[in-house]
């Protein structure tokens, strides 16, 4: 009995010393907050972060978003920055994987100390950090989602603004079109079960357009499309649908482009911009074997929107603009280097960043690149055909879309020859037509806030 | 008898604690030392390193090999997601409740894979973890689809500020997950040690010899498979704490990390759990710290911590299959 009181005794004793060490523990670990400089700005440099997919199944297209941006970057450096600080931007690869994303925009935010968040993309991955951003006050710019949710209430999110017009609206307005002028036919939708493809099917809904699912709407899992959509196609065929609607990724049009193939299936595509784009629908067509003139070919026909000139436009400005400064300044892999609706997008997402660090000045501060944002859209013009959306109701970027078809060479061209903007809301408002004209880019292609 | 028995049993709770609370002590202080992101890489680690000892338990312990332990996990996370935003729990209550969940899921699937084996219970149990996003988007209105259940820690209570200072985020993250990874690190070392370990190693090591011995040998698989995912939906819910619950927190290449750091550690011990942790969580970490004096082009660093691990993983089953907590069991055997 002795010798077992002896044995209690002693780890009663141990867990009471470790218990008190602990309390000293956790006080010491628990440090004040850190002082109040703005990060990610010296007299010489401003650092940007952003994360994307450069791996796994979503990274096709997206991932020649950061090395466009960065591009556009260099060349402003190589014109002495802005305001004597050389633009530095930090991009991780999330994988689409919302557990991944928080520790890249954990390891953004603490240790390489960025200014801002710029150009970041994918709607999945950014709910699952985008409070924890805003919370902190870090501006977080120009994201690459069409998703409403993060725009439309900006007391909610009050530092994120977008790149993209939203889903519904370019949904609402090619619903419109297809109203008017494909009446007659039996209209169906391929959308991917997520909020994108929700949403295409809401901004359809107020256009009036409705579907009957296992009937004239086929869907799928976001991230499935890799095995294929042949049991989706084979839905429509069967319910003789001869407009197929497309909420869905790039990868996934051109899976379902590649299954109706198969079957003999030609119905008239109408596609979400997202998903229509040129290049990244030709290489996915052709790691399954089918040449780039065939997919061209497919392609052809092909309805889509735009908030922008399409890639193709030679004769436009920014166009020939961007892509002088791509070729020049672009270090990404040849296949990421080639110029494409994603590079234009990154390249505009730099020209607005650095039109808008331009705005806010020399005494670069996190609240004030905001404010400068909020209350000067108008100066903050880009290759956009339509101005940004932002107002102190709404962080939604652009509200006009023209309509396109896809011709033999793989170019998005105005639908009836001359180009149509048209403008609407993410709610219940009318679309009507937009009269914008773009501000010119100028000659060294930097942006003039004045 | 019984004294001594009761007697045995206090002494192993004993060590246990002692080992949970230096483990607590020095997470702590290495917490104190580490700058905001790696205490949240710290805090995943304890997250994750919860969801590894549901492994160990389960194929290291037992000799049942699961593919899904990430959609117990999600069982987890969901549980608590739903718990904190439609009845407005505090995490401190919806964690907990949320364990219960997921011993309930692991119950029914302990049902089931008291009858399968070997292949056919990896097979089964993969299964699961790939229909994860199919069940979040049929059950659109409860689950959210692909969009997922936005949740994160929150704020300390006032009081915790007032006594300790006001943390950090990454701070924070680390001393939620802290107390509920000791608890399981207890309860582990707790079972390793006592009576129900070893009818569980015996169930690995021989089925028939351990029913001759008179183990209730199908209740004894449904247990671990209860304990297992608890342990499992635990860690979900503390790894969807951290932004987000949705079925791209939770894919199967998680269930594949989690098996990857108990292998690299050591399957079948606990501190070999909390290396392989350490290891696949701080991997892209230190490939990073090398790769900054090489000016890599992306289409190459970008794969580089998959192929290390996938390389660590294999020598390890070659060379030192029990993994680098590993020699000292062999010593012990």
């Amino acid at each position: 009995m002795k010798n077992r009181a002896s044995l209690s005794r002693s780890p009663r004793k141990s867990i009471a010393v470790i218990s008190a060490a602990l309390v000293g523990a956790l006080a010491l670990s628990a440090m004040p907050a850190q002082g109040a400089s703005t990060p990610g700005v010296s007299d010489t440099e401003i650092v940007l972060g952003m994360q994307l997919p450069q791996t796994g199944l979503a990274s096709p297209g997206y991932n020649k978003v950061d090395d466009a941006m960065r591009a556009y970057f260099d060349y402003v450096n190589s014109k002495g920055g802005v305001n004597g600080r050389k633009i530095t931007l930090v991009a991780y690869d999330d994988e689409y994987k919302a557990g991944k994303t928080v520790t890249t925009a954990s390891r953004l935010i603490n240790k390489d100390k960025v200014f801002a968040m710029v150009g970041s993309v994918g709607t999945q991955t950014h709910i699952s950090v985008i409070k924890d951003i805003n919370r902190r006050g870090i501006p977080d710019l120009f994201v690459l989602s069409g998703y409403s949710g993060f725009y439309t209430d900006p007391k909610k999110y009050p530092t994120t603004f977008g790149s993209l017009g939203t889903y519904v609206t370019e949904a609402k307005i090619l619903g419109k079109y297809i109203k008017e002028n494909m009446a007659t036919k039996n209209v169906g939708i391929l959308y991917q079960t997520d909020d994108f493809g929700r949403n295409t099917v809401e901004g359809l809904g107020i256009a009036g357009l409705t579907f009957t699912a296992k009937k004239n709407a086929a869907s799928f899992v976001a991230g499935t499309q890799g095995s294929g959509l042949d049991a989706q196609m084979q839905q429509l065929k069967d319910n003789n649908v001869e407009v197929v609607i497309v909420g869905a990724v790039a990868s996934a049009f051109a899976s379902a482009v590649a299954s109706s193939n198969k079957i003999g299936y030609k119905p008239q595509y109408v596609v979400i911009s997202v998903g229509s784009d040129a290049t990244t629908f030709q290489t996915i067509l052709g790691a399954r074997g089918i040449p780039a003139a065939s997919s061209a070919g497919l392609l052809a026909g092909t309805i889509s929107a735009s908030h922008a000139p399409s890639p193709g436009e030679a004769d436009d400005e920014f166009v020939k603009a961007f892509k002088k400064i791509n070729d020049e300044f672009n270090k990404g892999p040849a296949t990421g280097k080639a110029w494409d609706n994603n590079v234009l997008q990154g390249m505009n997402i730099g020209y607005m960043m650095t039109a808008a660090l331009m705005g806010a000045g020399k005494n670069l501060t996190r609240p004030g690149i905001i404010n400068y944002i909020k209350n000067n859209p108008s100066k903050l013009s880009s290759a956009a055909l339509a101005p940004l959306g932002y107002s102190a109701t709404t962080h939604e970027a652009y509200t006009g879309f023209w309509i396109g078809k896809y011709d033999a060479t793989a170019v998005l061209k105005p639908i009836d020859g001359t180009r149509k903007m048209w403008t609407t809301d993410s709610a219940k408002g009318p679309v009507t037509e937009l009269k914008y004209t773009r501000p010119a880019i100028a000659a060294d292609a930097l942006p003039k806030v004045g | 008898m019984r004294a001594v028995s009761n007697h045995n049993k206090k002494s192993i709770a004993r060590t246990s604690l002692i080992r949970t609370l230096l483990f607590v002590a020095a997470i702590l202080l290495v917490g104190a030392q580490f700058d905001a992101y790696n205490q949240g890489q710290l805090a995943v680690v304890l997250i994750l390193f919860i969801g590894v000892l549901s492994v160990t338990l389960l194929t290291g312990i037992s000799g049942q090999l699961s593919l899904g332990q990430g959609a117990l996990m999600a069982v987890g996370g969901y549980s608590t997601a739903l718990l904190m935003i439609n009845y407005k729990l505090s995490l401190w209550v919806a964690v907990p409740l949320s364990v219960i969940s997921s011993a309930i899921a692991g119950l029914l699937l302990g049902i089931a894979a008291a009858r399968l084996r070997g292949p056919y219970l990896a097979g089964t149990t993969l299964v699961i973890a790939l229909a994860i996003p199919t069940i979040a988007n049929r059950f659109m209105s409860v689950f959210k689809g692909d969009e997922g259940l936005p949740v994160d820690v929150g704020y300390p209570p006032q009081w915790f500020s007032n006594l300790f200072g006001e943390p950090g985020y990454e701070q924070w993250q680390l001393y939620v997950a802290l107390p509920f990874a000791a608890i399981a690190l207890f309860f582990a070392s707790n079972i390793l040690k006592s009576r129900t370990g070893r009818m569980w190693r015996s169930i690995r090591d021989n089925e028939t010899a351990t029913s001759l011995s008179g183990v209730n040998f199908s209740r004894q698989k449904i247990y671990v498979f209860v304990i297992s995912s608890s342990f499992a939906g635990l860690s979900g819910a503390l790894y969807g704490l951290r932004g987000l619950v949705g079925p791209s927190v939770y894919p199967v290449s998680l269930s594949l990390l989690l098996l990857t750091a108990a292998v690299l550690g050591g399957i079948r011990s606990i501190t070999g759990a909390f290396i392989g942790t350490v290891i696949v969580v701080f991997l892209p970490d230190w490939i990073d710290l090398v790769l900054v004096n090489f000016e890599l082009s992306e289409q190459v660093s970008n794969y580089l911590p998959a192929l290390i691990s996938s390389l660590l993983l294999i020598l390890t089953v070659v060379i030192n299959p029990a993994g680098v907590a590993g020699t000292r069991l062999h010593k012990h055997k």
